[in-house]
């Protein structure tokens, strides 16, 4: 058995380097194609410019603005939005999920709220949320917070819920103390979940700051999309589709990169993935 | 012998009560002494409640009905004297095999240099030198199993309890870690209740067979296993073969009854 193995794998040629840069390069290939066929379609006079501009005059556009400092404002102020709510509802998701998986009181009254809550559309608060905290970042980072923290807390719950019990009873064995028992045994062993969680909130997080931003306005990807609609600016606008998708790309990207690092230890880090 | 009973169980009961549907009466009426460094087996059909009261003698489950000393002292909650190994090994999967070893040691207040080197004489013991930086993820079956056994037994419990801690290994792994655990056993002499449904397991390792009955779990019959160990002929010898069909015979006539009181 294990001989013809070897000598299948023997047989097998290793891949050229030019094979290993086109394996490398396979998952931009439909991108690259949508790309193109975009400028064919614009340059080809089916649609006016004004419906479809062309990808080129989009690219021209996004350069002309990182130039001007538009691009950096407008992405910074987005993504620090999209940060900040994201870090607020991961702290305080995992805090109320580990609250609630310990405490029948406050499980007892955040449960409802879970429940009715997540499925909701948080977005149809923002008339309410204007109201009380006005049009600037306090606003905009809430309602991300209101938005991201629910997948949070749940995958906090679930993953506290699903550790093993005779893990905990090993930690208890061995002597650990209450204390000890949450932070080096309930938290690490449900992290593969939070971080689950946390992979759902963060583009979440994104969707809900430009909304926001298109809703009330301002600096930010979003507002300044609807400022070049309004103006009739038609490559304004695809250029804030092109910077959002480049961002929730780095964004999704640097979460993998992450929760590989942080869970080495798992199954899923022995084996090959896509992502 | 029974003035120096370390583990005295006497007349213990103990309802399970599911999350939802009736209670089950899983243990009735247990007794059991067990003395100092000797190796019992508690011996069963799956279901009869054989884990259970290990987990009573761990502390796990609070006793509730009789009562369990360990050296004249009532059973509180788990503790270190008394170390555990489960099936499905529970090891930290987060922490690499030293780190797992570690933990205990770490818990026991231990000095740094001290739990170190312990760390190291354990690894070695069970003969998983060279895997020390591995996580449980990267391990077979049988190094999972050597990785839980070394970070028990690095805490030096009195009590050694042991839930079917090979059941979940392919049969030559099985085999070897038997053997494995005797001689360890020879040179660090621990009591030891060991849970299993495999009889010759039972017979080969034991001092004592508990043999017990089918759901509401009792203990039947306490049969005398002691053979010489180190024998590598054991398993062909007829007092061998013929002590397994013994305890065979007693265990399948349960594990029958088992099958048709099963709840559906």
């Amino acid at each position: 058995m294990a001989g013809v193995d070897a000598a299948a794998v023997k047989a097998m040629p290793r891949p050229a380097p030019w094979q290993a840069l086109a394996w490398r390069l396979a998952p931009f290939f439909s991108i690259g194609l949508l790309l193109i066929a975009w400028e064919a379609l614009a340059r080809s006079g089916t649609f006016t410019p004004f419906v479809l501009p062309a990808f080129s005059s989009v690219v021209a556009r996004i350069w002309s603005d990182a130039i001007t400092g538009d691009l950096l404002i407008n992405t910074g102020l987005t993504l620090y939005r999209a940060i900040v709510g994201f870090l607020i509802s991961a702290i305080g998701g995992v805090a109320i999920g580990m609250a609630m998986s310990r405490s029948v009181g406050v499980r007892w009254f955040f449960d409802p709220i879970i429940s009715v809550g997540f499925p909701m559309p948080k977005i149809a608060f923002l008339p309410v949320v204007i109201l009380w905290l006005g049009l600037y970042d306090l606003s905009k980072i809430s309602i991300i917070v209101f938005d991201a923290i629910f997948p949070v807390v749940t995958a906090t719950i679930a993953g506290i819920k699903g550790v093993e019990r005779e893990l905990l009873w090993s930690a208890r064995n061995m002597g650990a103390r209450d204390r000890e028992m949450l932070w080096q045994i309930v938290l690490p062993a449900a992290l593969p979940m939070i971080m689950t969680g946390l992979q759902v909130a963060l583009p979440l997080s994104m969707i809900v700051a430009v909304v926001a931003e298109m809703l009330m306005g301002g600096y930010g990807i979003g507002g300044a999309m609807m400022t070049a609609s309004r103006f009739a600016d038609s490559p304004g606008v695809f250029a804030g589709i092109v910077e959002i998708a480049l961002v929730g790309l780095v964004l999704v990207k640097g979460m993998t990169m992450l929760r590989r690092r942080l869970l080495i230890w798992h199954q899923e880090a022995n084996e090959p993935t896509t992502a | 012998m029974s003035d120096s009973a370390q583990i005295v169980i006497d007349r213990v009961s103990h309802l399970y009560r599911p999350p939802r549907g009736r209670e089950v009466l899983a243990l009735e009426d247990v007794s059991l002494r067990v003395t100092s460094r000797e190796f019992v087996a508690l011996l069963g059909p799956s279901g009869c409640g054989k884990s259970t009261l290990l987990y009573l003698i761990g502390g796990f489950f609070p006793t509730e009905i009789g009562s369990i000393l360990i050296d004249g002292q009532p059973v509180g909650g788990p503790g270190p004297d008394r170390g555990i190994v489960f099936q499905h090994f529970a090891l930290f999967p987060w922490k690499t095999v030293r780190g797992n070893i570690l933990y205990g040691l770490e818990r026991q207040g231990m000095e740094r240099g001290e739990r170190e080197k312990r760390v190291q004489d354990f690894i070695e013991l069970v003969g998983l030198a060279g895997f020390e930086d591995s996580y449980p993820s990267q391990l077979s079956g049988g190094m999972k199993q050597r990785t839980a056994i070394a970070r028990t037994l690095a805490i030096d419990p009195k009590i050694l309890l042991m839930d079917e801690p090979f059941g979940a290994l392919d049969a030559q792994t099985r085999h070897l870690m038997q053997s494995e655990l005797l001689s360890i056993w020879q040179r660090t002499p621990k009591t030891v209740i060991f849970v299993t449904h495999d009889v010759q397991e039972a017979v080969y390792l034991a001092d004592r067979v508990a043999v017990m009955s089918a759901r509401p779990g009792r203990i039947k019959t306490i049969v005398d296993t002691k053979f010489d160990k180190n024998d590598p002929n054991i398993f062909k010898a007829k007092a061998f073969v013929d002590k397994v069909d013994e305890i065979w015979n007693l265990v399948r006539v349960e594990a029958i009854k088992a099958q048709e009181t099963r709840p559906s």
